[in-house]
């Protein structure tokens, strides 16, 4: 019982970052391999799972606020799903030790860019076209 | 297609790369493409990346679970509490710091990332 009120714990509060739109998913795989002890992979399809819930009940808020820039779904969307495929179709056929090395290098790749890269001064001057 | 068309492909490319492989991190790939490539302001790349990465998610599902399966009694707590943390995210989301947002964040990838190789 403890196990499952952990668990869903950590997939209420990286779903809060999920909504935001970034770092929800990323942070709840690295909760499931390091504290939770689930297979890298295993983590890896519930973790996409996850998100089905946690991104559709954010996306109404943000439809709703006039955030959705939406020239970009279509082309990101298309060409994504077909990466996507290729991609899933790959990780689900290599080795899980190897997989894990490979998502080790990544978090790290994504964490110095979160960490180093701030927004720029001037992003205030354009507010959200509301609409 | 227009020259911000073929950006926003390349930029949903790179995302749904990193999206199945990793099964999940298309949102960290794609919020900086779209604020620096594609020059959208940090809070409308984070709401598009949402619905951008939605359906990347579910045809990455799809494979995961035909070429493996899925241990759904592992699964379930981790969508419930997906459910209200995705509700409360949408709806806390105009008010919120992205700067130290992204600062915490960045620690603990760094954090899990060195853990991978221990």
């Amino acid at each position: 019982m403890t196990e499952w009120l952990t668990a869903f714990l950590a997939g209420a509060v990286t779903g809060v970052l999920s909504g935001f739109g970034v770092g929800g998913g990323t942070l709840l795989l690295v909760y499931m391999t390091a504290f939770a002890g689930l297979d890298q992979r295993l983590a890896q399809g519930i973790n996409l799972l996850y998100f089905l819930p946690a991104g559709l009940m954010a996306l109404p808020s943000h439809w709703k606020n006039g955030f959705m820039e939406k020239a970009a779904l279509l082309p990101a969307i298309g060409a994504g799903l077909a990466c996507a495929a290729a991609a899933a179709w790959a990780a689900t056929g290599l080795e899980v030790e190897l997989l894990r090395k490979c998502f080790g290098g990544f978090l790290m790749v994504i964490g110095a860019m979160e960490l180093f890269s701030f927004p720029r001064r001037n992003s205030t001057k354009h507010p959200p076209n509301t609409g | 297609m227009s020259k911000k068309s073929w950006r926003y492909a390349l930029a949903g490319a790179l995302a749904g790369l990193a999206n199945g492989f990793f099964g999940g991190g298309g949102g960290s790939v794609l919020v900086p493409l779209l604020t620096r490539m594609c020059g959208l302001d940090q809070r409308r790349a984070f709401a598009t990346s949402v619905a951008v990465i939605l359906p990347l998610c579910v045809l990455s599902a799809g494979i995961y679970l035909f070429r493996g399966g899925l241990d759904w009694a592992a699964a379930l707590p981790y969508l419930a509490g997906g459910l209200f943390g995705g509700y409360a995210g949408g709806k806390l989301f105009q008010g919120v710091n992205i700067g130290w947002l992204k600062r915490g964040f960045g620690l603990l990838l760094l954090y899990g990332g060195v853990r991978c190789f221990l």
